[in-house]
Parts: structure tokens; sequence; C-alpha cells
């Protein structure tokens, strides 16, 4: 094992560089203010959303609030120098209360070899495969015991569990807390919650509040299959437990929630993507579920999803569901292969709704012949043959309304590509309404079609998002040319718009653009967004 | 309401083969495949016919994952009957075989177990040998009063039967006793009528 002295710890907060190759890549432009040349335009929103509203970061309670509220009506479009964004990383918020206000800024280690030193043990971490990972999370409780390791087993890196626990547990003995570590090229962060620690070794370019982000994530999913009180519990009990016997079959639950954390915008929006319906299509389908479970008491959600989009959300008035939790039943619903066979009655947690208990989710799909997925949530332990009746009702209705075939399109179509809205120069867009937490985007065409492509786009809106909402200086209105595309992000109260045009196009023309988008997106007969907030 | 008239529940160990028997008693189909784990709890009911009776069998298909086993008494609570399943290649398996009867004694005194001894079909090709002999486990089965039966869900072997054993040996207290008060009622009624003629 390999020491670590205090020597070997430098404050590096001051040349940070996180995203010093945006910088060196990216073209960037003063322009004049376009924000006249802009439609001011949000989908309707009722006065209450089915969703809490979200604005990027929050979330999770201790993130980075994004600043667009206080944002002053006309700033300007913001230069991007060098230096001006660097900070953000200091948001690395301490998300433990217990030791949030003892906790130090950013460490980096000088010599890379401790950490190096450790791999010569291990056959798997010289593996160069493992290795050549972009992005390592790993999870250990604070007595060192691995939980999950996101490539690898975890078994086979136990002295690298430990050397994390070390780290962990020394910086932790001065009354602070370590965050991350900065490297040539690679990262280290920290997580502590409770009893676990979650770390990420990565090295992409992904900012310390977006990986915080993921991290946050990845633990709400285990306190959602063991409640928060749970685990707490568990570890007061025996603090050496072997947390894994009680997540035997969840890990693919986590492999599931960082393959879309790394494939997918939805978690880095915060916000859900609709499947696209026409309102009045929406409204009967709503008014079937409605209808048919409006005798039952103590229902607190149903929710219906398909091809990893919401059909619909009702919900008991004066609850909300959060958009994280959200995302971890959508999350339940795509990796879980087994809710196809049968209908089920599962306990889920939703942390954002009460992190202590349960829930009670009747989950089916609807038909063999329409694979939308029907969730009932209800705090009513009893409660499931009620909700099975419910559910036959709900798709006779529906087949009879002619409305699973209405489903059934939707979830065939392959989704609009972005040629079909007149706007030659966009390549690809991701429009959120923030006040319902959802999103809308085109399907990706070339060049965004392929493996890389997506994952280079995504990347691309990552550094978009990342440098709008750095909570030092969060900015309204972001212009980046590089050699392979350029890139506007605008922010405003009602919406966030990210846009990757082809990399020569005019300042004019992308603002014409933009315009056509908003427009675009305006029109209510896409039936893109839900806008009402239905309740039993 | 209970969505059927007799409730059965499936208990073991994860991957003893829960969610495969109760495919194969339902739908009569076998996938080969890698285990998928159990969400919760799975429903099914199927009609049954057993001594000139046809009732709805509903069955629990219960996740075999320890997270879940704090939270079985939610699946099992009121069960007519229980197929307590252990994997015939696996010891462990057996052993918290017993655990799940132990507990059901304790909890639901008038829920009949049957023990199920599961995949006969890899040890009958000898793929894997079997980890507790067909005798010792016939004879504490026999020691709690509980039926012992091997299925191979693979094969169908003994799983039709296993479920038609369970069907002809359930009593339908909620059914008969709605009847019984039926007739009652009915006789009450007649009598009244025939006093007052
Ligand atoms: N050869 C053979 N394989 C079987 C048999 N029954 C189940 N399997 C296999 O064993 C694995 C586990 O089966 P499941 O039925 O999913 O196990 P389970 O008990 O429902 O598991 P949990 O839901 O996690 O509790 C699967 O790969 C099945 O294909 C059998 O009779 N013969
Ligand atoms: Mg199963």
């Amino acid at each position: 094992m390999a020491v670590i002295c205090p020597h070997d710890v430098v404050n590096m907060a001051s040349t940070m560089k996180s995203n010093e190759d945006l910088d060196e890549s990216g073209e960037n432009h003063e322009g004049k203010h376009p924000e006249g040349n802009l439609l001011h335009f949000e989908p309707e929103v009722a006065v209450e959303s089915m969703l809490v509203p979200t604005d990027s970061f929050e979330s999770f309670e201790q993130e980075a609030p994004a600043g667009s509220a206080s944002l002053q009506p006309d700033s300007n479009l913001l230069k991007c120098q060098n230096t001006e964004e660097n900070t953000p990383d200091k948001v690395a918020r301490d998300t433990d209360t217990n030791v949030a206000s003892r906790s130090i800024s950013e460490l980096s280690l000088v010599s890379e070899e401790c950490i190096e030193h450790q791999h010569v043990e291990e056959e798997l971490s010289n593996s160069k495969e493992w290795r050549s990972q972009e992005k390592h999370i790993f999870i250990l409780s604070s007595a060192g015991k691995p939980i999950y390791s996101r490539h690898g087993s975890e078994d086979k890196l136990v002295t690298l569990f430990g050397v994390m626990q070390a780290l962990v547990s020394f910086i932790g003995d001065d009354g602070d807390t370590i965050r991350s570590i900065h490297t040539q090229g690679t990262s280290f962060l920290f997580l502590i919650k409770g009893p676990i620690i979650l770390a990420c070794v990565y090295k992409s370019r992904e900012s310390v509040a977006q990986i915080t982000v993921q991290l946050n994530y990845v633990y709400s999913q285990i306190v959602s299959v063991l409640t928060l009180e749970q685990l707490t519990r568990i570890f007061e009990q025996r603090r050496n437990y072997d947390l894994r016997r009680l997540l035997a079959g969840a890990e693919r639950l986590i492999d599931h929630l960082l393959i879309a954390l790394e494939t997918q915008p939805a978690l880095l929006l915060g916000a859900v993507q609709c499947l696209p319906l026409v309102s009045t299509t929406r409204d009967a389908i709503t008014n079937v579920i409605v209808s048919s479970c409006n005798k039952i008491k103590k229902l607190v959600f149903a929710i219906l999803v398909g091809g990893n989009q919401l059909v619909t959300l009702i919900r008991m008035k004066n609850f909300f569901l959060h958009p994280a939790d959200l995302h971890l039943i959508l999350n339940l619903v795509n990796s879980s292969e087994s809710f196809k066979a049968a209908e089920s009655w599962t306990p889920i947690c939703l942390p954002k709704f009460s992190s202590d208990g349960f829930l009670h989710a009747h989950v089916s799909y609807l038909a063999e012949d329409c694979q939308a997925c029907l969730l009932l949530l209800t705090v009513d332990p009893d409660l499931f043959f009620p909700l099975s009746e419910a559910k036959q009702k709900i798709v006779e209705k529906l087949r009879r309304a002619s409305l699973l075939q209405s489903i059934n399109a939707a979830l065939a179509h392959t989704g609009t590509p972005v040629s079909q809205l007149g706007v030659p120069e966009a390549r690809h867009f991701l429009y959120k309404c923030k006040a319902t937490a959802q999103f809308w985007g085109p399907v990706p065409a070339p060049p965004y079609q392929t493996t890389e492509g997506a994952k280079r786009l995504l990347d691309q809106y990552r550094v978009l998002h990342h440098r709008l909402h750095a909570p030092a200086q969060p900015l309204k209105l972001l212009y980046l040319q590089d050699n392979a595309e350029t890139m506007l992000g605008w922010v405003t109260t009602g919406f966030e718009l990210y846009v990757a045009f082809e990399p020569l196009v005019t300042k004019a023309n992308a603002i014409g653009a933009v315009n056509k988008i908003v427009r675009w997106i305006k029109k209510d007969d896409n039936g893109l967004f839900i806008t009402n907030a239905p309740t039993f | 309401m209970s969505g059927a008239d007799f409730k059965v529940v499936l208990l073991g160990t994860e991957a003893v083969g829960k969610t495969s028997l109760m495919k194969r008693y339902v739908q009569d189909r076998f996938h080969p495949r890698p285990h998928i784990n159990t969400i919760g709890a799975a429903f099914a009911s199927k009609s049954v016919s057993s001594r000139g009776r046809q009732f709805v069998m509903g069955i629990w298909d219960t996740a075999g994952s320890e997270r879940y086993y704090a939270m079985s008494q939610l699946y099992y609570r009121d069960a007519k009957a229980a197929v307590v399943c252990f994997d015939l290649s696996e010891r462990v398996t057996f052993d918290r075989a017993k655990q799940w009867i132990i507990e059901l004694r304790n909890h639901e005194e008038d829920c009949k177990i049957y023990l199920c001894g599961t995949k006969k079909d890899v040890i009958e090709d000898g793929t894997k040998a079997r980890a507790i002999s067909h005798e010792k486990v016939l004879q504490f089965s026999k020691g709690i009063g509980a039926v012992y039966i091997e299925t191979s869900s693979k094969t169908g072997e003994s799983v039709v039967e296993l479920f038609q054993l369970i069907a002809d040996n359930c009593e339908l207290p909620s059914a008969k006793g709605k009847e019984e008060s039926v007739k009652l009622q009915l006789s009450k009624k007649s009598e009244t009528c025939c006093s007052a003629s």
C-alpha cells in the first residue's frame, strides 16, 4: 500500500483546467446581442406541473442551483476566455452535511505513483483494457468493503478499494473531506454519503459538478432499492457489512443507469422525454386511467411509459414527482426484463419523494400487442388486486377507444429528423422546458447517428451545459465554434436550448435557425410536451 | 378482493428456478436463458379443476434476492400453499429452504408446504451432481409434514403434477363459506316465507 503523505497533496485549484480542450480548439466569438431576434417562448404550461420543475443540477439537494433565474434579461453573448469558467469545479459540493462545513477544496496527487503502485499487485487493474476505460465508477463502504465497480469485478480490486478508503479516511481524520484529485489527464472524484463512498476516475471532459450529479444518481439508485433507513441501519449495526448481499441483482440497475448517463441527455438535463402524441389523444389516455382508478384511495402516481418516454403521469393532489425519481423509475423499467413476463408487485423507494420508505408499485405492460408499461404506485401494501383490476379496465377501455393503436403508432414512429424542421444549418438540438422538466430533440442524423458521433455530440452538449450552468458564472447564451461543429446554448427563464450547427455557420444564420426551432417547438400540434398536470 | 380463490406462493433462494416453474405451469413454456432476477414478485393466475371443483389458483412468484427477505411476509401472507424451492445441486439453497419453512410455520399455520427440488434434468444428464440425497430430503419433509417433489421446468417433469397435487389438497374455505352462507340465507328466507304464509 502506498502511503499518502500530506506533501503529495497540493492545492491545485488555481491551475485547474477543466475546459482547456474546448478553449484551445474552440473559437469564441463575441457577438451582437441577439436576444431581440429570439422569440420568447415555452410551451404553454399549466400553473402546476406534474413533474417538479428543474433547473439543471438542481436535482439533488446540495447541488448548485442554476443561476439563470437571477440573470438580467439582456445579458450579452459572453466571451469565452480561457479562465473564466474554470472555477465551477470548485463547486464540488460536499453532500454529506456532517462534514460539509469542514471541507477542503481541490486536491491533487502530485505523485501519480501512489495509485500506480497498486496496479502492480492486481491482475485486473493491470489489464490494458481495464486501464483504458474512459471512466470508472467505484462504490465502497466507509470500512473499505467493495460494493460495486463499473468495469471488472470489484472482487479483483480489493487493494484499489483499500487505497480509496485510505485516502478518504486519511483526509477525513483531519476533519476535512476529500473531494477530488486532478492529475494530468485523469481526475478522481469522491462523494461520501453516510456509510457509502462513491468514486469516479475519469479522463473525460466532464466537469466536477456533472460527475457529482452522476454519483448522486448512482447513490439514489441504491437508496431506491434499499431505502435510506435500511442503508443507515445496516451499517450502524455492522460497519463491516458486505452490502453486495443486499444489492444482488441490483448491480444491473446501476450498470444500466451509468450507461444511460453516458449515452443519453435526459439525466444531464434533469428532464424526461415524452412520447409525442396529439394532445387530445394523450388527454383521452389520461382520462381512461383517471376514470378507472378514481375509486382507489391511496394511489399516489399512475405512470405510463413507452420506449423510455413518458406517455402520461397522473398524481394524487398535492403530491409531485421529481424528475430524478422518474428517471429511477424509467431505469427500473428499462433494465427489468422480468416485468414483461408477468404482472409485478414490487417495493420501490423514490428518494426525492421519501427516502425512508417504500412505495408499492403495480407494474405491467399494457398488452402483448402494446409494449407500454404502466406503473401504479401506492402506499398501501394491500392494493395489488384492486390495482390489477383497474389495470384490466384501463386496457379494455384503451383498446375500445383505439388508443392502444395510437400508442403503438407513436412508439413505432422513428422520430422526427431535424431536416423536417426546415433549418438546414442545424444538425441537432435539445430543447428543455424548465417548468415541466421535459425535453425534446430530433432523431440523430449524420454525423451523429454513429456511436462515436452520438458520443461526441453528447460531449459537446455536456461542455455547453457545464459552461452555461457554471455556478460561479452562469451564462445565458454561449456560442462555441470549433472545427467539428458550432454549438449554441441559450438559457432563458422558461427553457434551455442547445444546438449543434455546421462548423462554418454564420452567426446570423445560427440565430435565424434558433428562432425557427423555437417557433417550431411552439406549435402545439407536435404533442412533444405534456402541458397539463392531471390528478386523480 | 383476492383475484383468485386460492393463494399459492413460490419461495426460495435466487436462481433456484421459481419463475421458470411458474412459467412452465402457467404457459407450459421454458426458455433456456441466463438468469433474470424477479423484481419484487410476479403474479399469475390459472384456472384449475380438481375433484369436481373449478377454481382459480393465484400464484405469487417471489424474488429470491436477499433484500426482499425482510418483506417476504407481504407476499406469503394468507397463502394456503407454499412451494419452497431449492436447487438439487446447490446445498445452500436447501439450507435456505429450511429457513423459509420455519418462517412459514411460525407465521402461516394453515399454509401447506410443498418442498420442491428443482432442475432435475441437470442432475439426470450428469451436468451437475446432486447436493443432498433424495432420502435425506424426503425424511426431512416427512418430519415436518411437507410434501416433497422433484421437478424440471426444462423437461416439464412433475410440474403439472405438483400444482395438481396442490389443487387436490386444497380446501376452498372462502368459497365454501360463501356457498354455505348463501344456502343458509336462502333457507332462512324460505322459512320466513313459510311461517308468514
Ligand atoms: N436446466 C434447467 N435450468 C433451469 C430450470 N429451471 C430454471 N432454470 C434456469 O435457472 C436460472 C434461474 O431460473 P429462474 O426461474 O429465473 O430463477 P428464480 O428462482 O425465479 O430466481 P429469482 O427470481 O432471482 O429469485 C435460469 O437461467 C433458468 O433458465 C430447470 O428445470 N432446468
Ligand atoms: Mg424469479
